[in-house]
């Protein structure tokens, strides 16, 4: 085996991590949850830092809780509550909407699976 | 085995150009362009509209959501089967035996919904409003009250109300029976999927996905790559299926998860089937894959009624090639052309196939 070889046989290796983050790494890291009302602008928040926080839509205030990596509706203006029944979101691609107030939350990775999820 | 460099040609150390090499092709992978989608969700229809887009400018897919968004408000007004809309007002001037002039988008979909109705041996049958309504599901939010009972029902029966009774000639429309009362809701998403896919590609769009509420119609591809859809496990969270699709295609489901009430224990789903006038039993969804998304949306209505049994039957009927059934105990029924284009993301559900 010469230098070049070994040299060869090195960088490989060294590639190969990069080549398992680059297509096998999965996308947590990413995560933010995106939040959309009618009535304000698209709010992104990292999901890994826990909070609270107050979203004006079209009937008033919803409020959404971030924490431990999860998302969740706390309350909101409607009268069905579907949104805070949804309970909490930890998953690529989730949502909760309520819909009277114009407010959804969706948990957004890095690597989606589908471009589109039929039900 | 080894090799040699010829020391003319190069330096003495070319393991240096290993590592240039190297770190030039970590440049290239940052430089490859992962498709570009420019996605919007809208409300719209009473739902979320999630619209993809591939392959235009982010200014130029606005302006398509924006329209988009305008169109579906327009047909969520027209054809709203509760709230005070040009439906609402259909109905009262048929049930009382006088003649309705419709546009020609109106009898376009009047017309449409005549035809599947025929084609579904009356399975699929947008005539039964005044069923709907008694089931409590033309509200925003049912309660969990008292389902009706069996006299409100057997009395609405018997009065078979049927498209086949609507008659439409030169623009003027009439029934024959004035229980008819109807109701657009098993294909009008579908239609204004259709009608936002048309508007997409009036704009020059011709890569796109428009998912209402998880009834989807995919147009072209991103950059090459088809798109991938999941079709939602009925029973579980998560992903039963996946496809790619071809070109041009709808995926519709219907399912007895999308509305519903509880009362002293039991479900009552919204897809009412107008032979016995209950909700139909033995189905958990019915997903058809298929060209225009309101045949699509009116056949996965169609084949849940029809059940297990009469299915495949009411898919020929309709002139659907791809479609799958989910019974109550799990069992995947689909058929062949449907077998092709799905791969399964759960472990060995049971299958069964009808050719």
């Amino acid at each position: 085996m010469t230098r070049a070889d070994k040299v060869v046989i090195a960088l490989a290796l060294l590639l190969l991590p990069f080549l398992y983050i680059e297509f096998w790494g999965n996308g947590s890291r990413g995560e933010v949850v995106q939040i959309r009302s009618a009535n304000s602008k698209d709010i992104s928040l990292p999901l890994e830092q826990n909070r609270q926080l107050e979203v004006e839509g079209a009937l008033g205030t919803s409020i959404i809780e971030i924490k431990n990596r999860q998302v969740r509706f706390i309350d909101s203006p409607c009268r069905g509550k579907q949104c805070v029944l949804t309970g909490w979101l930890d998953k690529d691609g989730q949502l909760a909407a309520c819909l009277p107030n114009g407010v959804t939350v969706q948990i957004i990775g890095r690597d989606r699976r589908f471009d589109a999820v039929n039900f | 085995m080894s090799y040699h460099f010829p020391t003319q040609l190069y330096p003495k150390k070319p393991f240096v150009y290993f590592v240039v090499i190297f770190f030039f092709l970590l440049t290239l992978s940052a430089c490859e362009q992962r498709p570009q989608v420019y996605q919007q969700q809208i409300l719209a229809l009473g739902t979320l509209v999630d619209i993809s887009i591939y392959g235009v400018d982010e200014a130029k897919a606005a302006k398509a959501v924006t329209a988009i968004s305008t169109k579906m408000e327009t047909i969520h007004h027209d054809w709203h089967a509760w709230q005070p809309s040009r439906l609402t007002q259909i109905n009262a001037q048929l049930a009382t035996g006088t003649q309705v002039s419709l546009d020609q988008a109106q009898q376009a979909l009047i017309e449409k919904g005549i035809t599947l109705a025929r084609q579904s041996h009356d399975l699929f049958n947008p005539a039964i409003g005044k069923l709907i309504a008694l089931w409590g599901f033309h509200s925003d939010e049912r309660p969990d009250a008292k389902p009706p009972s069996e006299t409100d029902i057997a009395e609405l029966l018997a009065t078979t109300p049927r498209m086949s009774e609507l008659v439409l000639e030169d623009g003027l429309l009439s029934s024959a029976n004035s229980a008819v009362m109807i109701d657009v809701g098993g294909y009008a998403k579908g239609y204004a999927v259709d009608q936002a896919i048309a508007e997409l590609r009036h704009l020059g769009i011709t890569n796109a996905i428009v998912n209402a509420g998880g009834d989807l119609r995919a147009i072209g591809s991103k950059g090459g790559q088809p798109w991938r859809i999941g079709i939602r496990h009925p029973r579980q969270p998560g992903v039963i299926a996946s496809l790619e699709t071809q070109g041009d295609e709808s995926v519709f489901t219907s399912g007895d998860y999308e509305r519903y009430f509880d009362y002293q224990g039991q479900r009552f789903h919204h897809i009412i089937d107008p032979r016995s006038g209950r909700p139909a039993q033995g189905v958990s969804s019915v997903t058809v894959i298929h060209s225009d998304a309101t045949t699509a949306d009116a056949a996965a209505t169609a084949l849940f009624i029809a059940g297990p049994k009469k299915w495949r039957e009411i898919a020929s009927a309709m002139g659907i090639e791809k479609a799958l059934l989910i019974d109550t105990a799990g069992t995947v029924h689909m058929t062949n052309a449907m077998q092709q284009r799905i791969h399964f993301e759960i472990e060995s559900p049971r299958i069964v196939i009808q050719p």
